[in-house]
């Protein structure tokens, strides 16, 4: 898995692109189902916002950022995943905006335990901020 | 050793720190709280936060306000969380500095590192959402951004965490 991080508007995607080409599916709008198949995807915080908001079931004592990490990591574990960082501003007031940053950060952070790279791109420009032997 | 640990919302900065001081390996661990529940979500956090200090043998110390007059023998290390919950309660408390809250949160900040062998100090990526707020919480974030800047003046080491991952700022 690789994951490719940073601000808004910082050229993520072309970034993506340059290193391991197009065809990502676009997490606002693609089928809930589609992360678990597909090469990679971007507006990954969009994606998380819409599957918190579908319905589901949790057994008690399970978090929904473990829930969707180990998701992803059991069924699509070679997949790229682009993020905004979206945890970097005043809390919200809005109890819903904080439940989806945090589960953002969280599954996130899952994520990034996981994966093989992380990229963190700022103004166009990439720093690999984690990388497995 | 003082380390100044910030990161964003969810970024896992907390389980860093715990682990950061856990790396010393002394005897005598305190943890200072300074998040002041008021409703269930911040209880819950709480908890939380509890659960993962869980058996690491910390001894909790709460400080809301006034950390200069903690009452604190000597302790081989302490981890203070967090300073975005200090800075709030400084300025929004009834009790709290108002405008003196960055000096007088430096002023405690400075017994610490006197106090311990290891000072871990967890701080708040805050600064990044590009919305203008109203006038008392744009005073907010200025003035955690000069506590945070004068903590890592101080700090041997400084670290950004980023879902988990550390990002070393300053290091000595």
């Amino acid at each position: 898995m690789i994951l490719i991080i940073g601000g808004a508007y910082q050229g993520k995607k072309a970034y993506a692109r340059d290193l391991f080409g197009g065809s990502f599916i676009d997490g606002a709008k693609c089928p809930l189902e589609e992360l678990f198949s597909c090469r990679g995807i971007y507006y990954f915080h969009e994606y998380v916002k819409r599957w918190m908001e579908s319905e589901r079931t949790l057994e008690k004592g399970t978090e929904l950022d473990e829930v969707l990490a180990n998701q992803i990591i059991q069924q699509n574990p070679e997949v790229v995943i682009i993020s905004n960082e979206i945890g970097c501003g005043i809390v919200p007031m809005d109890a819903g905006e904080r439940r989806w940053r945090e589960l953002v950060g969280r599954t996130m952070t899952h994520l990034a335990a996981f994966s093989g790279e992380v990229h963190r791109v700022v103004c166009g420009i990439g720093t690999v901020i984690k990388q497995k032997e | 050793m003082i380390s100044l640990i910030t990161g964003g919302s969810g970024s896992g900065k907390s389980a860093f720190a715990e682990k950061r001081i856990l790396e010393y390996a002394n005897e005598k661990r305190i943890y200072i709280a300074t998040m002041h529940p008021y409703d269930a979500e911040a209880f819950a956090k709480v908890a939380r936060h509890q659960r993962m200090r869980k058996k690491k043998g910390f001894e909790t110390i709460e400080c809301y306000t006034d950390l200069k007059n903690i009452s604190l023998m000597r302790a081989d290390d302490i981890l203070l969380e967090c300073l975005s919950n200090l800075t709030a309660n400084e300025l929004f408390e009834e009790n709290g500095a108002k405008e003196k809250a960055a000096e007088q949160i430096m002023e405690g900040i400075r017994k610490l590192s006197y106090l311990s062998e290891n000072l871990v100090i967890v701080s708040n990526e805050i600064f990044s959402d590009g919305i203008e707020y109203d006038r008392e919480t744009e005073h907010y974030i200025e003035v955690l951004a000069q506590v945070n800047r004068e903590v890592a003046a101080l700090a041997d080491e400084v670290i950004e965490v980023v879902y988990g991952i550390p990002v070393y700022h300053k290091r000595r």
